[in-house]
């Protein structure tokens, strides 16, 4: 493994899908490559993704129905499918976040005690 | 319900596929197109904005695989696929495949028969709520030997007993079925319905469909109501919902009708169609009931419901206290019998009888089954051998194993699946069809059809089938060697190669197994063969026999009863063409009749002995000339031998051949009932022939005759006051004409005595014995059909292997003929590899044979399980059948060309 493998997070299992919801969330329609861009930005490029890793995330969402894709055209005018989050969507991310701060508080927990 | 839709979707979009497929394709390439973009703005070059925005992305076609793994069930998708190209392979070979789907077919569809009898007969729970807990009730009498009391009887007095003093039954009730004179709707009839206990209603737990049952209190009062079982309420009122508060006249008293029971209800649970409850009367016992013979007549059953928490075993405990209570309140006449209490759940003494056939019919559907898989892997086999090299260049180009694995598997369950479906398919004509030729012998025919459970099992059956069937040839097409396969070129043919071990293990598996299958046909057909050959003791040719019973209501008195006797007797004598006519109360082979107890002057019962048992016929007229019956020693009854004449009585030749062996039976004497009961002595005036009451293959009873005038007199204290005789009989006619004509003079001369009275059962004597041989004709139809096509399917087996084999080494016969070999020689090589396989075969289907004969020896007469002749005649027809099956690919592989050796390939 080379070093800058090293640095970077690995994903957690299943925090994609609550990335993507938030990002959609506070950030309105967006679509694939934003929402990877998007990623990247906040991540402070820690978080180093192939940008094809979405698309299971996008289409699990969307199956759920937690998401919906219509396609539209970008500033420049390309053809793009935007992704919004639904009502459904909304929900389920206020109950995946509260879980994940009470898992994250608890790991944490774990953690101070161990050290 | 958000994961709900997920899972549906994912279902959906495995045959929305290539839609999905171009939205991926199209929003990939929108995205990739958007990353170019930025790249080209960074200042690349459009080249190196390409390769930049590739690398971004990462791999598109691991993206498409993981984006397909997420949106639908792929392992599902997969089988999808497969199947299709299964299915597209199969219409290829169409001939290997419809014999397959036949086959199996055959097996699935002959085994989901036979399991939804066991399951209805054996397996489903009684149709009553929680019917765990109810159980029957009766005595076991001591010293009582017959063959026909399997089922666990009591008394009038037993039944009042009982249901008073045994605390353990939250609902106990007693019940007697019998044939009554049903009129005041149609035209009379004979019906049989059940007396039986108010709270046996309340045990049952089955409410009326319509109006109400009627109470113990109803019972004990004597009230005259009736409750109507459902196809009584169908066939006899049409459905009418106005028929409470109608009467029926049964034995021309009116009963109220107050309910209707549902559809499914059915009791007592008779074996058999025939003897099925059509309604349901209060038992409301009479006082001459608990008096004199009455009293010793088990000729009632008890069922009852455990309170909670009480076992079998208390309750039987419970009932034997009573029991010995009521032994000790015995009459003079009867102090010595000796009874103990039986509690027994109603499951088991319903299906106790039926169980052996049943299990047998089960074990020989499996056996056909087994032989159906063995030929399905052995088609596989083949054909996965043939397509070796196939799939040794798939294996080289790199696939894996579990798809060669899954595609096999795939490929015997479709099979199997067809093979199922068409087999449910003939399941269902089959019982349609089976039910009504189902014997007189097994419960509950009625509730047999493709219930769930039924298709469940035949499912299961099929995925099973149809998963080790395609194990075998899963196996094959894995262990193939790519490189000895794809070096061996087109010469796949040295004998030691193509599994031809495995093969030659599964037909010396079918041959055995369907040689057991044989003998036990065999030994079944030689039991009937036998049955037939059973001296009956009677004449059936050209002789009616029909019922009458005397309803009490016209035919109070005694006086009556003899005049309408001795007209019909009379009336039918000068008809036209008859021979002899008699009256008697137990019609041979009708299997209706039953034992008493007699003492025999002089004779000492040695210990452990039991009761003098025998049959007691009651005759007027000349029921042995017209039944002829055969008169070994002295005479039979005359004229004379009437109610004031001396008492006189006839036996058969073993009751004779019992108690006064090397003497002349004729002038002994004996008399009914016990050593304490006081009844008067008969004198034996005759021998007759042993006569078959029930069916031939049933053991003969001692018997004794007594003309019927002297019933009451012999019974002494037995007889209950002003009790009468001859109330009913069979009618016995002999002519010199076709007996079916005669049935309608025999109609008609009734009709001419009493308007009213119908005749039961009429039938031809010939008919009352077929019937009687049905149940061991349709265990003997039933085993010899599976056998047949058990040794059918044996034999296309080792066919096809022989076949098979045949056709790999064709080359090499070809160079045996090129080299000189005769054609004899080749032929002779190859039957030898066939006689071989079958000669293994037969020798451990011997073994199973004796293996199987502790299952069928119970339907077995007069053959040993191990009959030589059936065994060695069963053998040796398997052994030719083999050849025979040898024979055709012999002669083709010694018909090979020998220019065939020379070209090579």
């Amino acid at each position: 493994m080379s070093n800058k493998d090293k640095e970077s997070i690995q994903l957690l299992q299943g925090t994609l899908d609550l990335i993507v919801l938030r990002t959609l969330a506070t950030m309105g329609p967006q679509h694939a490559y934003q929402i990877a861009t998007r990623l990247q930005q906040i991540s402070d490029r820690l978080l180093n993704l192939n940008q094809g890793t979405l698309y299971p995330a996008l289409m699990r969402l969307e199956q759920y129905g937690w998401i919906k894709g219509t396609w539209g055209r970008t500033e420049s005018n390309r053809e793009a499918k935007y992704y919004e989050i639904t009502k459904a969507g909304q929900k389920a991310l206020k109950e995946e976040t509260q879980g994940w701060r009470r898992m994250s508080a608890l790991v944490e927990r774990l953690l101070l005690e161990e050290s | 319900m958000s994961h709900l839709r997920r899972i549906f979707l994912k279902f959906y979009l495995l045959f929305a596929n290539s839609k999905v497929e171009a939205e991926l394709e199209k929003e990939i390439g929108a995205h990739l197109t958007l990353l170019e973009d930025e790249y080209l703005r960074q200042g690349m070059t459009s080249e190196d904005a390409r390769r930049a925005a590739r690398l971004a992305y990462g791999g598109v076609e691991q993206a498409k695989q993981r984006h397909r793994d997420e949106r639908g069930f792929q392992g599902l998708g997969q089988i999808l696929q497969d199947t299709r190209y299964t299915i597209r392979l199969l219409r290829k070979s169409s001939g290997f495949t419809v014999t397959a789907i036949l086959m199996l077919a055959l097996g699935i569809g002959a085994t989901t028969a036979i399991f939804s009898i066991v399951e209805a007969v054996l397996l489903r729970p009684l149709p009553f709520p929680d019917p765990d807990r109810l159980v029957t009730l009766g005595d076991e009498v001591e010293g009582l030997h017959c063959a026909s009391c399997s089922h666990s009887s009591v008394t009038a007095p037993d039944i009042r007993n009982y249901m008073r003093d045994v605390q353990s039954f939250s609902q106990l009730g007693g019940y007697r079925g019998r044939l009554f004179e049903l009129s005041g709707i149609g035209d009379p009839a004979a019906v049989n319905g059940t007396r039986m206990s108010g709270e046996l209603f309340a045990a049952l737990g089955v409410p009326p469909l319509l109006g109400r049952t009627f109470t113990q209190q109803e019972d004990e009062e004597g009230q005259q109501v009736v409750v109507l079982s459902y196809g009584m309420w169908r066939n006899r009122f049409h459905g009418d919902a106005n028929v409470l508060g109608s009467k029926i006249l049964l034995y021309r008293k009116p009963y109220n009708v107050i309910g209707v029971m549902p559809r499914d209800f059915e009791f007592p649970l008779n074996p058999g169609q025939a003897n099925q409850s059509e309604f349901w009367l209060p038992l409301s016992l009479q006082p001459e009931e608990f008096t004199a013979g009455s009293a010793a007549s088990w000729n009632s059953r008890m069922v009852g419901r455990l309170k909670p928490g009480i076992t079998a075993e208390r309750a039987q405990s419970d009932a034997d206290r009573v029991a010995r209570q009521t032994m000790r309140d015995y009459p003079a006449y009867m102090r010595s019998l000796r009874i103990h209490a039986v509690v027994m759940p109603l499951h088991e003494d319903t299906v106790r009888q039926a169980r052996p056939l049943v299990r047998t019919l089960l074990f020989a559907v499996i056996v056909v089954l087994l032989i159906v898989c063995a030929n399905l892997v052995g088609l596989l086999l083949v054909r996965a051998i043939r397509r070796r090299r196939e799939i040794a260049v798939r294996l080289a180009l790199g696939a894996r194993a579990g798809t060669l694995l899954r595609h096999a598997i795939v490929e015997s369950m479709v099979l199997s699946i067809a093979g199922g479906a068409i087999g449910l398919a003939l399941a269902a004509v089959a019982l349609r069809v089976g039910v009504s030729l189902l014997p007189e012998t097994l419960p509950r025919i009625n509730e047999i059809g493709l219930e769930w459970r039924v298709m469940l099992f035949a499912l299961g059956l099929a995925l099973l089938t149809g998963f080790v069937c395609g194990l075998a040839p899963a196996f094959a097409a894995i262990s193939t060697s790519v490189n000895e396969t794809l070096k061996e070129g087109g010469r796949t043919g040295t004998p030691g190669s193509g599994h031809s071990r495995l093969r030659s293990a599964l037909v010396v598996g079918e041959i055995a197994v369907a040689l057991t299958l044989l003998t036990a046909s065999g030994l079944l057909l030689r039991s009937f063969e036998k049955m037939r050959d059973v001296e009956l003791g009677f004449r059936p040719d050209n002789t009616l026999a029909a019922l009458y019973v005397l309803p009490q209501q016209r035919y109070g008195t005694q006086p009556a009863i003899d005049e309408f006797r001795k007209t019909l007797l009379n009336d039918l004598g000068q008809l036209p063409g008859a021979d002899a006519v008699g009256i008697t109360s137990f019609l041979p082979a009708a299997g209706n009749n039953w034992g008493i107890a007699f003492m025999i002057e002089g004779y000492v019962t040695p210990k452990d002995a039991g009761l003098n048992m025998a049959s007691m016929s009651l005759v007027e007229g000349d029921p042995f000339e017209a039944l002829g019956i055969r008169v070994l020693r002295g005479r039979v009854f005359t004229e004379s031998d009437n109610a004031g004449s001396p008492l006189v009585a006839l036996v058969n030749r073993k009751m004779a051949e019992r108690y006064w062996p090397g003497q002349d039976p004729i002038g002994k004497r004996l008399r009914r009932g016990l050593a304490e009961t006081s009844t008067p002595w008969m004198t034996v005036v005759g021998e007759v022939d042993d006569v078959k009451l029930g069916p031939a293959d049933a053991e003969t009873m001692p018997q004794v005759y007594q003309p019927v005038t002297q019933t009451v007199a012999s019974e002494g204290p037995l007889a209950s006051a002003g009790e009468l005789s001859a109330t009913d009989g069979w009618i016995v006619l002999h002519s010199r004409m076709d007996p079916e004509q005669m049935e309608d003079t025999l109609r008609a001369t009734m009709r001419k005595i009493d308007p009213q009275l119908p005749l039961y059962q009429m039938q031809t004597m010939e008919h009352a014995i077929s019937k009687s041989e049905a149940p061991r004709r349709f265990n003997t139809v039933l085993i010899s059909s599976f056998a047949i096509a058990a040794v059918l399917l044996s034999v296309l087996g080792i066919y096809a292997v022989i076949a098979f084999s045949v056709a790999l080494r064709e080359q090499e016969m070809a160079v045996r003929i090129a080299l000189g070999c005769q054609r004899s020689g080749v032929i002779l090589l190859i039957l030898n590899s066939g006689a071989r396989l079958a000669a293994v075969g037969c020798g451990l289907g011997l073994l199973g044979a004796v293996a199987a004969s502790r299952l069928l020896r119970s339907f077995l007469f007069e053959v040993s399980p191990f009959d030589p002749g059936v065994l060695a005649f069963s053998a040796i027809a398997m052994l030719l059948l083999a050849l025979a099956a040898s024979a055709l690919p012999a002669r083709r592989g010694s018909s090979a060309d020998p220019m065939l050796a020379l070209r090579g390939e």
